[in-house]
């Protein structure tokens, strides 16, 4: 009986592992943050380890004016903005249609717009530079702001399209009966009930834009509008010398989505389950 | 619902924008991936077309073989990573009481949030060959083994695919810790009173219970490692040689290097078709029912 009272067991290697592990997730990172910090000496030879002796701000100004990561994180932050913003409406919109009004072609249509899931995206990339290039697009904004929107539109529907079939239908029937439209019902008590799916999508979305490498490394080369995954690539084939100020910079590029994960980093749990479970 | 919601102006103007957006920029450029490679193609004339010579001439090619062995391996090395360690963490963390359940949680899953480009930045750092970490570690403990980890070409792929590894294995962790805590208790009070341990336990009810998040996440991790990128291009550029040259990487190269986009469509095509068979026979391998608690 004793056996079942305590189910939770307490094996002292497994807790060890656990906390191992830990060191071995973020020591990288401690790393990067004390080198930041550091001259080259001391990175190099005398405390390549440690907490830096005398900690080198230094680092971080040159950060800033030499290699650009303030212009860097604009372009991110723009670039991510508009996209999250149009990632959200339109599928947010979608989404609606699909589960809450009839019509026809309704089913393939959603059907059409999920497949976007198992697309590699990389395999589109092709095509996707000769259209955009038509378009004048290469080297603009446009050509990060459209393909990001277009590429995240299947998962954030899913997880949109999943949550309004969790809201009860009265609540909108209620509205119609009392003479409201559909954009003012919308509107007013959709939007609303939809905060919690809402978040999920902005955050992940978000998350992913500001981190996207690939598009940006295949049709940005203008150095006034590089975003910070391809503005920060220090180390290419050559030997670069500067290691504090490559590891401020790579900080400071870090620190918006660490801020967003730790304080929504239950949403994002539970958008894990909310993406299982409509699977 | 048959009241006036389902006017077809509403109907259009909450789904055309959606739709255009997804089919110009995502459906008709893959149509055109598979169209195009079947031609003879260097992005700026129209090309001629040459049916199905690039698969012809894919065939033959040893870097298409050698891109084809890496994504493989990646994939397969980059899965059996992630999914014993994540399961391992998750299952452990699930069953211990310990202090700060929350900061380990968190401090596994943040190298998932970090760029790409900021992780392979910082692991090149730890790399390399004269100042890094890993090796001034050796040097430390009085170890005259030193490496020049991304140069190597046995070396390189394993130090990229740890790396990849590092960063994505709390998204693993993450989905099957969440899928544990979901189980409701009562599925194990039996297995409990029958004196079952914690063992038996796992391996007979948990982890069928878990089948479907197990197969996503066979199919995220085996979909990335064929795809990976990113990392290639960052740390070793394919090389040394080709010895880390993935499939997206060659079709890259084709098409920008070499100004042969036909041929680099006809690569994506082998991708396409590569990720399509990784999923039908994941599917076919973990159970499909539905297990709604």
């Amino acid at each position: 009986m004793r056996k079942t009272r305590r189910f939770k067991v307490s094996n002292p290697i497994l807790k060890l592992f656990l906390w191992l592990y830990m060191c071995i997730s973020l020591y990288p990172l401690v790393y990067l943050i004390f080198y930041s910090l550091k001259t080259n000496d001391e990175i190099f030879n005398t405390n390549p380890f440690g907490i830096p002796t005398s900690f080198q701000w230094d680092n971080y100004v040159r950060a800033v004016h030499a290699f650009d990561v303030l212009l860097y994180m604009k372009n991110s932050a723009f670039v991510s903005v508009i996209s999250v913003a149009g990632i959200l409406l339109f599928s947010l919109t979608f989404a609606y249609a699909s589960a809450r009004m009839e019509w026809r072609l309704r089913k393939l249509a959603s059907t059409y717009m999920i497949v976007g899931l198992f697309v590699p995206g990389a395999t589109t990339l092709i095509p996707l530079a000769i259209l955009l290039k038509h378009l004048h697009l290469i080297n603009t904004f446009g050509a990060l702001i459209i393909p990001y929107i277009a590429g995240n539109l299947s998962f954030s529907i899913l997880i949109f399209y999943g949550f309004f079939r969790t809201i009860p239908k009265e609540m909108e029937e209620s509205a119609f009966i009392d003479g409201a439209g559909i954009y003012r019902t919308f509107a007013r008590i959709i939007l609303p009930l939809v905060i919690p799916a809402f978040t999920v999508v902005l955050i992940l979305s978000f998350i992913g834009v500001w981190n996207e490498f690939t598009i940006a490394n295949t049709f940005i080369s203008s150095q006034k509008l590089k975003t910070l995954p391809i503005g920060l690539i220090f180390f290419s084939g050559t030997h670069f010398t500067d290691w504090g100020a490559m590891g401020a910079s790579l900080v400071i590029a870090s620190i918006p989505v660490i801020v967003i994960y730790v304080l929504f980093s239950e949403q994002i749990e539970r958008a894990l389950t909310v993406g299982s479970a409509v699977k | 619902m048959k009241h006036g919601m389902a006017s077809r102006s509403a109907v259009l103007i909450f789904t055309l924008p959606a739709i255009l957006l997804f089919t110009v920029f995502v459906m008709y450029p893959l149509a055109q991936t598979f169209y195009r490679s079947f031609f003879d193609w260097d992005g700026l004339t129209p090309g001629t077309f040459i049916f199905l010579d690039n698969f012809k001439e894919i065939l033959h090619d040893p870097i298409f073989y050698t891109s084809l062995y890496n994504g493989l391996f990646f994939a397969v090395i980059l899965t059996i990573f992630q999914f014993v360690l994540g399961s391992f963490l998750a299952f452990a963390l699930y069953d211990h009481k310990i202090f700060g359940k929350k900061l380990l949680r968190i401090s596994y899953f943040i190298p998932v949030i970090l760029s790409v480009t900021v992780v392979c930045q910082l692991w090149m750092s730890i790399y390399s060959s004269q100042y890094g970490l890993l090796n001034k570690i050796f040097e430390s403990i009085g170890i005259s083994y030193r490496q020049d980890w991304l140069s190597d070409s046995h070396l390189a792929i394993f130090a990229v695919i740890s790396v990849a590894g590092w960063q994505s294995m709390g998204f693993m962790f993450a989905l099957i810790y969440t899928a544990i805590k979901s189980v409701p208790e009562h599925y194990f009070e039996a297995a409990k009173l029958e004196g079952a341990t914690k063992f038996q336990i796992h391996t007979k009810i948990t982890i069928p219970l878990l089948a479907e998040t197990y197969r996503m996440c066979l199919m995220f991790s085996v979909v990335g490692g064929l795809n990976a990128y990113g990392q290639v291009v960052l740390m070793t550029n394919g090389g040394p040689g080709t010895s880390t040259a993935t499939l997206t990487f060659a079709m890259f190269r084709s098409a920008y290097s070499l100004d042969r986009f036909g041929y680099g469509c006809a690569t994506a095509v082998m991708l396409v078709l590569e990720c399509l068979i990784c999923i039908l026979i994941i599917n076919k391998l973990v159970a499909r029912e539905r297990i709604t608690f």
